[in-house]
C-alpha cells in the first residue's frame, strides 16, 4: 500500500501563503514531518495555478527536493505547471492527474509519455462525475485505451475512482467501492489510488479519521494500490501497513452483511462497526453516527 | 407461468403523533408502507391538511388567494374561524409573518398575545410557524410556548441553530416540535437525534424537510422525502420514522406563475385556475412522497387534494 501525504496544499491556511510568498521553510518542515510520519510519496498541490503556475511548481519541487528525496506527486490542473515540475523532478514522478475531459487528456498523456512518469487517471468524464460503478468502468477502460494508444503502459496508470463525501450522496460512496471490486477485471494490470479524505468532507473535523480509516479498509479489500491521505493519522498508517488485522476483519464482516452485536465489542471495535455501517449504506449517515 | 408481483419487505413503521389537545385532536403517522401502497401495508391515519392563517394582512397575495378570505384577513381569529366553519379546516397553521425582523418586526409579546387569542378561540390543533430567523424565533416561540402552556401547540420551524432553546421551551410547556432541515436527509436525521438527546419524546416530534413547489425544485424535495420513508420503513432507521409536515402553500403562491394576473401572461392561462392547480398539484406530489401534514391556502386546492386522498385510500 502506497501512501501519498496530502498536506502540502495551496488550500492550507498556513502552507497556502507560504507557497504564494515562496517561503521555503514551512513547506520543507511539512515535507519532513510527512516523511517522518511514514508516507511513501508527497503530493504537491498547487491547485489550478493560472498565474505563473510553471514557476510555482518548479519552485516547490526544488524546495522539497532540497530536504528529501521522497518521490513526488505533482498536483495541478495546469499542464504548463505540470511540465515545469516534471522537468526538475529527480525521481520518477506521479502526475496528479489526467482525466477524460478532452483538454486535460490531450495535455496530460504526452507529459506522462515524454517524462516517463506515472499518472493518476481520474475518472472524471467529459460529462462530469460518473454516476455509478458501471460508468466508472466505462471511463476506466476508455482512459487506459487512450493512454495505451499513446504508448503509456497500463502499469503506469493509477486509476482514481473518486471518493465523494458521505454527507452528500451515499450511492456514490458505495459505487466507488463497487468499482474497486471490478477494476482488476475491466483493466487488468492497472494500479489505483483515491483521495481518501474526501469521504469525510463536510463531517465534524474530530470525527473525520473514523470515516477515512474505515473507508480505506473497505477499498483495500479490493486491492487499492495507494491513497492520498492525512499523513499524520497514525492509526490509518497502521491499517495501511497491515498492522490492524482484527478491525479489518470486523469491517469485512459488516461489508458481508453480517449482523454484529455491538454490545459484545470494545469501544474501538464498535466505532469501526458503526462507521462501516454508514459507509456501506446499511445505516443512514448523521453527524452523531458514533453515538447511536 | 403465474406472475409473481414483487413486494417490498417493510421492517419499520412511521410513529404516530397526536397533534393538539382536547376534543378535536388529529393523529398522523402510523404508516406501515410507502404512501398509498395500501396493497402492501396500512395507512392508519390519512394525511391531514392545515389551513394557513397569517397574523397580519397579506400585502402581495394573488387576488384568487385573497378572495375566499375577504373580510377576515385583518383578524387572525376571524380568519381561523372562517377556515374551520366555512372550509372545514381540521387544523390551523398560524404564520407569524409580522415578526420578521426584515419586515414589520413586531415584538414577541404582541405576537404571542395574538397566538394566545387564536388558540383560545379554536378547538382544532394549532400550528405556529415562525420566520426561520433563529434569534427572533427563539424569542417569539419561547414566549408563545409559555403563554399557551398545555395547549399542545405545534411549534416550528425548529432548526439546528435554535433547537436547544425552542426545544427546551416546548418540552417545558408540553408542545409538539417541528424539526426543520434544509432538504438534506442526513441533517434531518441529525436534528432528530439532537432533539431526542435534548429530551423531546418521539410522540412530540414531526419533521419538516423544507419543500418547494412545482417548477422550483420539488423533485429534490420529493427525492429527500422518499429516501426518508425508505430509511424509516425498510432500514429500521428509528430517527427518520416521524410524520412529515410540508409547508407548501407559501411556496406555490409566491411564484410568479401563481401570482401574475391573467392579463399579464395570457399564455399561462387563467390566473385563478393556475394558482389553485399549482398548489393542489404540488401538494399531491408531496403526498406521494410521504407527507403526513400539508399546510395549504386555497379552499378549492384543498378540496381537490382531499378528493385525491379519499380516492387513493378508498377500499
Amino acid at each position: 500500500m502506497i501512501l501519498i501525504g496530502e498536506s502540502i496544499n495551496i488550500m492550507s491556511k498556513t502552507l497556502g501563503p507560504a507557497l504564494r510568498e515562496r517561503n521555503p521553510k514551512p513547506i520543507q518542515e511539512m515535507a519532513l514531518a510527512e516523511v517522518k510520519a511514514g508516507v511513501d510519496y508527497l503530493d504537491l498541490n498547487i491547485g489550478p495555478a493560472r498565474r505563473a503556475g510553471d514557476e510555482l511548481m518548479k519552485w516547490v519541487v526544488e524546495t522539497v527536493q532540497a530536504v528529501t528525496d521522497m518521490p513526488l506527486s505533482l498536483d495541478t490542473t495546469n499542464p504548463v505547471a505540470m511540465e515545469a515540475g516534471l522537468k526538475v523532478c529527480k525521481s520518477r514522478a506521479l502526475i496528479n492527474s489526467v482525466s477524460l475531459q478532452p483538454d486535460r487528456l490531450q495535455a496530460g498523456l504526452p507529459l506522462a509519455k515524454n517524462y516517463n512518469a506515472d499518472m493518476i487517471g481520474l475518472l472524471w468524464g467529459a460529462e462530469g462525475m460518473p454516476r455509478d460503478a458501471n460508468e466508472r468502468c466505462m471511463l476506466a477502460v476508455e482512459l487506459v485505451y487512450q493512454a495505451n494508444d499513446m504508448g503509456i503502459p497500463t502499469e503506469n496508470i493509477w486509476i482514481d475512482p473518486i471518493a465523494s463525501p458521505i454527507s452528500v450522496e451515499i450511492n456514490q460512496v458505495k459505487s466507488c467501492v463497487e468499482f474497486m471490486s471490478m477494476l482488476a477485471e475491466v483493466a487488468p494490470g492497472c494500479k489505483s489510488t483515491v483521495g481518501l479524505s474526501n469521504i469525510s468532507n463536510g463531517t465534524p473535523t474530530h470525527l473525520r479519521p473514523y470515516l477515512n480509516r474505515t473507508y480505506l479498509i473497505m477499498l483495500m479489500r479490493y486491492g487499492l494500490h495507494s491513497a492520498i491521505v492525512d499523513a499524520f493519522d497514525a492509526e490509518l498508517n497502521a491499517i495501511a501497513r497491515g498492522k490492524m488485522p482484527e478491525v479489518v476483519k470486523l469491517v469485512h464482516r459488516v461489508m458481508d452483511g453480517e449482523q454484529i452485536d455491538i454490545k459484545s465489542l470494545s469501544k474501538k471495535e464498535a466505532e469501526y462497526v458503526k462507521t462501516a455501517r454508514v459507509l456501506t449504506g446499511e445505516t443512514l449517515y448523521s453527524h452523531s453516527w458514533l453515538e447511536i | 407461468m403465474p406472475v409473481e408481483i414483487p413486494k417490498i419487505a417493510y421492517s419499520g413503521k412511521v410513529k404516530e403523533v397526536t397533534l393538539g389537545k382536547g376534543g378535536k385532536t388529529v393523529t398522523v403517522g402510523g404508516e406501515t408502507s410507502y404512501p398509498f401502497y395500501l396493497f402492501e401495508g396500512a395507512m392508519t391515519n390519512k394525511p391531514k391538511i392545515a389551513m394557513e392563517v397569517w397574523d397580519c394582512p397579506p400585502e402581495d397575495w394573488a387576488a384568487a388567494a385573497l378572495e375566499p378570505f375577504a373580510g377576515v384577513t385583518g383578524d387572525p381569529v376571524a380568519w381561523a374561524k372562517k377556515c374551520i366553519n366555512d372550509y372545514g379546516a381540521e387544523m390551523i397553521a398560524l404564520e407569524l409573518i409580522s415578526t420578521d425582523p426584515n419586515g414589520l418586526n413586531r415584538p414577541a409579546a404582541e405576537a404571542a398575545a395574538v397566538v394566545k387569542k387564536v388558540s383560545d378561540a379554536i378547538d382544532v390543533p394549532l400550528i405556529v410557524w415562525g420566520t426561520a430567523n433563529h434569534e427572533k424565533d427563539t424569542e417569539v416561540l419561547r414566549l408563545v410556548a409559555e403563554l399557551c402552556q398545555d395547549k399542545r401547540l405545534i411549534l416550528g420551524p425548529v432548526e439546528e441553530g435554535d433547537h436547544k432553546r425552542i426545544g427546551a421551551a416546548s418540552l417545558a410547556y408540553h408542545h409538539t416540535v417541528i424539526a426543520s432541515t434544509p432538504i438534506d436527509i442526513n441533517l434531518a436525521k441529525q436534528l432528530n437525534i439532537l432533539l431526542g438527546n435534548l429530551g423531546v419524546p418521539d410522540d412530540l416530534l414531526v419533521m419538516d424537510p423544507t419543500v418547494s413547489g412545482i417548477g422550483y425544485g420539488i423533485e429534490y424535495c420529493y427525492s429527500v422525502m422518499e429516501r426518508m420513508r425508505m430509511a424509516g420503513l425498510t432500514q429500521q432507521d428509528e430517527k427518520l420514522q416521524f410524520p412529515i409536515i410540508c409547508n407548501i402553500s407559501k411556496e406555490t403562491w409566491k411564484t410568479k406563475e401563481a401570482k401574475s394576473p391573467t392579463g399579464e401572461v395570457p399564455e399561462l392561462g387563467e390566473a385563478r385556475k393556475r394558482g389553485i392547480l399549482l398548489e393542489a398539484m404540488s401538494s399531491v406530489a408531496l403526498l406521494m412522497a410521504g407527507a403526513d401534514v400539508l399546510i395549504m391556502r386555497h379552499p378549492e386546492a384543498i378540496k381537490l387534494v382531499r378528493e385525491m386522498i379519499a380516492d387513493l385510500t378508498a377500499s
